[in-house]
């Protein structure tokens, strides 16, 4: 038994660690999250020459990486860098609905990683529904063989600067069937899309997007007419083991912000951190840590693993989302006053890992889909 | 990462699973998988049986008698005994003195008292609370004064579990009061039989007798009886305390309990459909089980990093807690299962020789009564805020 990373990855780790801490300041982010672009091109460029959207990707599209442990070290490392560019978006969801793709889109992976193209899946859709299959967005078949799509998707992270939509849409079966399921990839300038981006409280914008009889070619669709359930599925499972990651290292930044607080802070004439009433709900947050951490690592070892991958995944999302607004709700309360303001650190990592609740799934959907399974 | 067992480790998994096929009785693990404390003989038994094997004391050292199994072993052969409702071992001696006796005793005491908690000749049980020292051991008072080869004990312990099969007693004793109150304290061997001594039961809430006090009036103990050196008694019990904080995952047993409580909830009926698909109930034990799913992988974490030289530091105290707490939630959901038939309270129903009416289903014979005894998970071995205090100065270093 051995659960220590390979040499590799835990280089890999330290590598972006150390560079988080010197190089992306958190106060730069904070800036350009809460821009109009909603992430740094500066810092996203930067980040790609290191290397680490590669690292994401399998080595048959030009990357050097793409498992589910490479995925895991490298989101952990942007947790704790409270990263907002976006990875996420496009070197897990887009780059693995495209892998699936023909050569033309598999060819825009490796666009990508030249910078040459930033794809966007826009697939979620009513605010409540968190199932993988719900999609309304109809897909309707003309007489020539092309095809038109109408319907809205909410929530897309980092529309705005998209040159490309991965947009899943149906031409049969109802809202949340697994059946009938088609991806179109298409250039975000085509005819009939309307974006409108909010402001989030977590940093990155956020679009709504409306899709009013968009023409689309065969060549297209992202794998078989119907058949692209499983494509979205992958994308979105990956998509949770990453911000799961994420979250943790998240927590693991908080839990040395908030211990470095508790021993410096000093009332009644000692360090905050030598009351037992502070000590034990700071001890209770390293116990939960650590369970979040074996959840990921649990999901992690069954990822590939067909049968035990989903139960697996929801068990980790539903123990992050349960551990997460805990750790969030009690290092804020650990850091008093300070936990409530905007130049410190703490709240901006605490508003982060509550709304990673609120992706793909929360807790009490994914409990309730792990008693499903 | 690599989470699988080696072949030699996967071979020796096989060797006990069939060893506790051939070896256990029935009746004895139906008890033990329905809570139900079993007798001094069944231990015995149980204890010969694996003594016989070679598995009684299997962490020791070969020249004792032992297998010297590493980290990985001990927690193979412990998780299958518990998924397969073997009896516990009775730690006192085995586990717990037989540590300190070859870590600071002396050639004379190992080579007599470690066979004899072998054959079973000794039962022992452990002299550490007293009714003013709970987590404050350091504060204990009973006394232990010099006279020539005798030392001469007065004062009292409590809490201590199975003194009422017991013939031996270790005992931290106050062999002086100067410095700090840890530097006055000797670890000592007393004889139950010796005049003096009078062991009273304490019923625990369930009506169950486990534990006992013990009043000491002019005891007389001889010298040799003394383990390592006066006054450096709290180093060995220290030493001890990392030995019973060790193996409180009880994963494989809590998987069990999972099991049997599932079981329950299928044949159970409410709203006419079976308890298990009740929203509520099923949300109530799917979290314990992603729990316990979560502490099999921190459990083995903690195993990898020992069998790779790592000490085990706090990590036990996390361990500690997490497994106390979801066997916890485990009894108390099995507890709640079982609806109004949670009044029942017939701990004896499956004794040979219960005469009274049928319990059905079994578990509710002394599923309540379990419940409230298994709240001492989070108070004995170091109370849970205990573990939490130790976490914080040695993890947190707050």
């Amino acid at each position: 038994m051995d659960f220590k990373p390979s040499p590799e990855r835990q280089i890999l780790f330290d590598t972006l660690k150390k560079y988080f801490e010197n190089e992306y300041s958190l106060s730069d982010r904070n800036i350009a999250a809460h821009s109009d672009l909603g992430y740094s091109k500066k810092a996203w460029e930067a980040m790609r020459d290191l290397g680490i959207l590669e690292s994401l990707i399998d080595p048959e599209l030009d990357g050097f990486g793409g498992t589910a442990l490479d995925i895991s070290t490298v989101f952990e490392a942007l947790g704790r860098g409270l990263v907002v560019e976006p990875f996420l978006e496009v070197g897990i969801l887009a780059a693995k609905v495209l892998s699936r793709g023909n050569d033309a889109q598999k060819s825009l992976v490796k666009k990508t990683l030249e910078n040459e193209c930033l794809p966007i899946l826009a697939h979620s859709e009513r605010d409540t529904e968190y199932s993988k299959s719900y999609v309304e967005t109809k897909l309707s078949v003309e007489a020539d063989g092309s095809y038109k799509i109408s319907g809205a998707k909410r929530m897309i992270k980092h529309a705005t600067e998209a040159t490309h939509f991965l947009v899943t849409c149906r031409n049969t079966g109802d809202a949340s069937s697994e059946e009938g399921i088609s991806i179109a990839c298409i250039p975000t300038d085509r005819e009939g899309i309307k974006i409108d981006s909010f402001a989030t409280i977590d940093g990155g914008r956020v679009s709504d997007l409306t899709f009013t009889n968009v023409s689309i070619s065969s060549e297209e669709l992202v794998g078989e007419l119907g058949m692209s359930y499983s494509i979205v599925s992958h994308a979105i499972d990956t998509g949770i083991l990453a911000i799961c990651s994420e979250a943790l290292g998240i927590m693991e930044r908080i839990k040395e912000l908030t211990l470095e607080y508790l021993k410096t802070r000093k009332q009644f004439g000692v360090p905050i951190g030598k009351f037992q009433a502070i000590q034990h709900r700071m001890a209770q947050l390293l116990v939960e840590i650590e369970q979040a951490r074996s959840s990921v690592i649990n999901a992690t070892i069954y990822f590939d693993d067909e049968t035990e991958r989903e139960k697996t995944i929801s068990a980790a999302k539903f123990s992050i989302g349960k551990i997460g607004t805990l750790v969030a709700e009690e290092s804020i309360q650990l850091h008093g006053g300070m936990g409530m303001t905007w130049e410190y650190d703490l709240g901006h990592y605490a508003k982060r890992l509550v709304l990673i609740d609120h992706e793909f799934g929360d807790e009490d959907f994914h409990l309730q889909k792990y008693i499903s399974l | 990462m690599d989470l699988n067992f080696t072949k030699e480790q996967e071979n020796f998994q096989i060797e006990v699973r069939s060893f506790l096929n051939d070896n256990l009785e029935p009746q004895v693990v139906e008890k033990v998988k329905n809570g139900i404390p079993i007798t001094k003989e069944d231990s015995e038994r149980w204890h010969q049986k694996l003594n016989e094997k070679g598995w009684l004391a299997g962490t020791w050292p070969k020249q004792y008698g032992g297998q010297e199994w590493d980290v990985v072993e001990k927690f193979i052969f412990e998780e299958e005994c518990g998924s397969a409702g073997a009896p516990r071992i009775v730690p006192f001696g085995v586990g717990m003195l037989a540590p300190v006796l070859m870590k600071f005793g002396s050639l004379e005491q190992r080579d007599y008292w470690l066979p004899r908690m072998l054959t079973g000749e000794d039962w022992w049980c452990q002299g550490y609370s007293e009714p003013g020292s709970g987590s404050d051991l350091a504060s204990l008072k009973t006394s232990a004064v010099r006279h020539g080869d005798y030392y001469i004990v007065n004062g009292q312990k409590t809490w201590t579990t199975f003194a009422q099969h017991a013939n031996m007693i270790f005992c931290l004793v106050r062999t002086s009061n100067e410095g700090k109150p840890q530097e006055g304290i000797s670890f000592i061997l007393i004889d139950m039989n010796s005049p003096g001594i009078e062991v009273r039961s304490i019923i625990t809430l369930d009506g169950s007798h486990e534990v006992n006090e013990i009043f000491f009036s002019d005891v007389k103990v001889p010298a040799k009886n003394l383990v390592g050196e006066e006054n450096k008694g709290w180093t060995y019990a220290k030493y001890l305390l990392t030995h019973e904080r060790t193996g409180n995952a009880n994963v494989a047993v809590s998987k069990r309990k999972i099991q049997k409580l599932k079981k329950l909830a299928d044949d159970a009926k409410k709203n006419e459909q079976p308890l298990s698909n009740d929203p509520m109930f099923a949300s109530r034990l799917a979290q314990i089980e992603i729990d316990l799913q979560n502490l099999e992988i921190t459990n083995l974490r903690t195993l990898a990093s020992v069998e790779n030289g790592e000490a085990p530091g706090a990590e036990s105290s996390i361990i500690k807690i997490l497994g106390s707490e979801i066997e916890q939630d485990i009894d108390n959901l099995t507890r709640k299962s079982l609806g109004k038939r949670a009044f029942v309270n017939e701990p004896d129903a499956l004794s040979a020789g219960y005469n009274g009416a049928e319990v059905f289903p079994k578990a509710a014979a002394y599923a309540s009564g379990k419940y409230f005894n298994h709240r001492k998970k989070s108070i004995y071995a170091g109370s849970n805020e205990i573990q939490k205090n130790i976490i914080s100065k040695l993890m947190l270093n707050l």
